[in-house]
């Protein structure tokens, strides 16, 4: 039988994320998916892109996480003028001691959590600044290269529909977003029931319930959790399947361009590790794959333009690759 | 880990019970549908031990299944990858057993949680004993199928009939040919080629035996008679014709009467006979002497064998110039050549016998080869009546092989036709001999013999088109016009050379003239 206890305490994590999801849903009303995505990319140490339309709650949530979490947070805007040095800092002149010398002066990247907000309003050029700090955690100004704080989470939003002025962020920077996440419309019930929490005249105020070293402790963890072999190879035909010359599935073949990278595999089976915690099992399942695939995936699938016109989405493809690929091992 | 066991343990239990099930109704399954398969090939292809090889496929099916349900034993990973999908153990057991000697940080924990929730989970139901109604539904179309074939009428039927008609057939000819062997063996009279004779049986016995079909059978017959007949000695009808007129010339006189009827009888007796009467040439009176040397000259004259004209033609004239000692030395030497003729005699016999045998068996099997040619081959048990086989044509042909001991000694071969409704053609006509008249035995033609008469040719066919063979016909045959032309021709010649009364010479000629009116009608 057992015959010691675990080095590791998952039960910890279990308790940190259901704790932040408590916390969280305080203020943000239903989107328990997202909530959940959010809580696995943070736990997986990975960046999240928040897509939806204006005033769904992206920013609350993200506010809200900074204030759940005992950590430094910081927004930044994005706009058409914002520049690299607005992000990750400057050598500026400044006076000590009577002499005139340069200072760095560190921008709002330096914090743990990031909040880029509206992250397609900016250029390129500022874009690949932040993007370079996400995949790097360092920055480097000048001749010196400064690491950031750790735990380091950014959060950036995007509005689908406002295309004019802005700037679509190229493939290659969008794999370096762990997530995807789409952020719904509210149902009917929950749109009476933000309305009732945010038009009196007290607002909840969150408290703060883990701090850096436990979010670091929480991904150390994850990555500890088990996977069986089979399930490691489900999660490979899974991404081998995205692929439009080594799928069988007619409608990937026809209005795929780009299947997902390998990152996008070690991505499923992160986040899957972190679900399979958050659901109190200490091995991935199945289950755990596939309830991360399409965060996980979507913005690592590029379409052909043929399934725009037709009204094909990356999730579409996502689910029907899903529902195709066999789960049972191949007998021994 | 000794959990982790247990429950493989229990999972193999439960799976090998599962699968024991499967298999046997995968080998339902191959068993019906083998039937069925058989029931189709039966109706294709002619099979006569349906029966056994519909049912041979059960076994086979059942034993393949217990062998794969004994070769295949899913491996322990497996089991448990196959219990966490149908349990819903969310890869909690194959993760545990797959990492059952790892010790990373969260193993053991992991380990324990897959036990505990096994614990609670019924392990069998991962492996449960059902039906597949696919197959249940596959087993019983498929008995219908196979029983409604197996019921329905199998047109290869008759084949299988026609088939063992065939075999019958075949064994009662090879029976035919079998008992002329032994009547040969029985007859007493051993001739100095009844070995070769026997053989030649044995090896058309065989060869009608292991034939294919009784036109092959059929193909045998004729090669053998061949070489019977080449066993026979041409020169025996000379020297009966000789022994006869001998025999005739001898019973006008006193002395020679007995030794006269003795070489009629027989002519070992005669040979007897006539070494009789070289001893007592002495004790004869001139004038019987004379008597003698007159019908020994006589018969001389007579004689178409060389050898035997000269025995008697110095006997002759040894007894006329008194020289009795001569006389007795010539009488002994004829006495020798008629010990010879004996031999040749049985050797003819022999033959003969050997060559109805085969005949009897060449009617049975070219009956049968007609029937199978007509479709009709199924009817094994009428097949074998002869009268059934004829019904409707009663046409036929015999041959006929006699031999005829008299005053004179004759072989011949006599052809019959045979009439509707199974009449019976007329019999061979007999041997011919000179100064005697010769008994045949010809089998007539009987509703089971054909007759082939090329001298009935169809309209807008030439008499000197060659005539189509039937069933077992492997030989060509002469025209009817020109073989009883010869026939009557050979008849009349020794008719006229024999002392036969005007009268009988008359019924010979109006015989052949009787054979002739079709042609003169024509």
């Amino acid at each position: 039988m057992i015959a010691e206890e675990p080095r590791v305490d998952a039960t910890r994590v279990t308790e940190l994320a259901q704790s932040l999801e408590t916390e969280l849903a305080r203020l943000i009303v239903g989107q328990k998916a997202l909530l959940r995505d959010t809580v696995i990319a943070l736990t997986a140490g990975g960046h999240v892109l928040l897509e939806g339309v204006p005033g769904l709650g992206k920013t609350v949530l993200v506010r809200s996480l900074g204030q759940t979490l005992s950590m430094s947070f910081s927004r930044i805007q994005f706009t058409p003028d914002l520049m690299p040095a607005d992000i990750v800092g400057t050598n500026i002149i400044g006076d000590t001691d009577g002499r005139r010398e340069f200072h760095y002066q560190a921008g709002p990247i330096f914090a743990n959590l990031v909040l880029a907000d509206e992250i397609n309003r900016a250029t390129p050029k500022t874009q690949s600044a932040l993007l370079e700090a996400m995949q790097e955690r360092t920055v480097t100004v000048g001749t010196q290269t400064r690491p950031l704080p750790s735990p380091f989470f950014v959060l950036a939003t995007q509005n689908p529909i406002e295309l004019e002025g802005t700037y679509p962020l190229p493939e290659a920077q969008l794999d370096r977003f762990f997530f995807k996440i789409l952020v719904p419309f509210p149902s009917e019930g929950d749109l009476l029931e933000i309305a009732r929490r945010t038009t009196g005249d007290s607002t909840p105020q969150l408290k703060s319930v883990a701090d850096a070293g436990a979010i670091l402790t929480a991904q150390r963890t994850a990555r500890e959790v088990p996977i069986a072999e089979h399930v490691l190879r489900y999660a490979a035909r899974l991404v081998s399947a995205t692929h439009p010359d080594r799928s069988e599935l007619d409608s990937v073949r026809r209005y795929v361009r780009w299947g997902a990278s390998p990152r996008g595999l070690q991505t499923l089976v992160l986040a899957g590790k972190v679900r399979a915690l958050l659901e109190g099992r200490y091995n991935v399942a199945f289950d755990d794959l596939n309830s991360v695939a399409q965060p996980a995936l979507r913005h690592r699938i590029f379409l052909q333009f043929e399934a725009e016109a037709d009204g094909i989405t990356a999730d579409r493809i996502i689910s029907e690759i899903l529902e195709h690929t066999a789960k049972e091992p191949a007998s021994k | 880990m000794s959990s982790l066991e247990a429950i493989v343990r229990e999972l193999r239990k439960a799976a090998r019970r599962a699968l024991g099930a499967r298999y046997a109704a995968h080998a339902l399954v191959g068993a019906v549908a083998w039937v069925a398969a058989v029931m189709i090939l039966v109706r294709l292809v002619p099979f006569e031990r349906r029966a056994e090889l519909a049912v041979l496929g059960i076994p086979v099916a059942l034993a393949i299944a217990a062998a794969a349900w004994l070769i295949r034993r899913p491996s322990a990973a497996l089991l448990m990858a196959m219990a966490d999908i149908r349990l819903g153990l969310k890869e909690r057991l194959s993760t545990a057993w797959e990492r059952r000697a790892e010790s990373g940080p969260l193993d053991d924990a992991q380990r324990h949680d897959a036990v505990q929730h096994a614990a609670r989970a019924s392990l069998p139901a991962a492996f449960p004993v059902r039906v597949n109604r696919g197959e249940a539904t596959l087993v019983a179309i498929l008995a219908i199928f196979a029983l409604a074939l197996a019921l329905l009428p199998n047109p290869m039927d008759q084949v299988l009939a026609q088939r063992q008609a065939d075999r019958v057939s075949q064994a009662r000819a090879a029976k035919a040919v079998a008992d002329a062997k032994k009547k040969i063996a029985d007859s007493g009279k051993p001739s100095p080629k009844d070995a070769q004779i026997q053989k030649i049986l044995q090896d058309a016995q065989a060869k009608i035996h292991e034939a294919d079909s009784p036109r092959k059978a059929l193909e045998s017959i004729t090669p053998a008679e061949q070489q019977l007949q080449k066993l026979a000695d041409p020169g025996t009808p000379a020297l009966q014709s000789s022994a006869q007129n001998l025999a005739n010339a001898l019973s006008g006189t006193a002395a020679g009467r007995s030794a006269a009827q003795a070489i009629s009888t027989n002519p070992a007796k005669g040979a007897q006979s006539v070494r009789d009467l070289a001893s007592q040439l002495q004790s004869l009176s001139p004038k019987d002497r004379e008597e003698l040397a007159k019908a020994l000259a006589k018969a001389s004259q007579q004689a178409q064998n060389s050898q035997m004209r000269d025995s008697l033609s110095k006997a002759s004239s040894s007894l006329q110039s008194g020289d009795a000692a001569s006389a007795a030395q010539a009488l002994n030497d004829v006495a020798s050549q008629l010990d010879s003729l004996q031999e040749q005699e049985n050797t003819d016999q022999a033959v003969a016998a050997a060559i109805n045998g085969l005949e009897a068996a060449r009617q049975g099997l070219a009956a049968q080869a007609d029937r199978d040619a007509n479709g009709q081959g199924g009817q094994a048990n009428a097949g074998a009546s002869p009268s059934a086989g004829a019904s409707g044509n009663g046409n036929g042909t015999g041959t006929g092989n006699g031999t005829g001991n008299g005053n004179g000694n004759g072989t011949g071969n006599g052809t019959g036709t045979g009439g509707t409704g199974g009449t019976g053609g007329t019999g061979g006509t007999g041997g011919t001999g000179s100064n005697g008249s010769g008994t045949g035995s010809g089998s007539g033609a009987a509703s089971t013999e054909r007759i082939y008469v090329p001298g009935q040719p169809v309209p807008g066919q030439s008499e000197n088109d060659p005539t189509p063979l039937g069933p077992g016909q492997d030989v060509p045959l002469s025209p009817y016009t020109q073989v009883i032309e010869a026939y009557q021709q050979a008849a009349l010649d020794a008719t006229d050379q024999s002392l036969i009364p005007g009268s009988e010479r008359d019924l010979v000629r109006e015989y052949f003239s009787q054979l002739g009116e079709p042609r003169a009608a024509k």
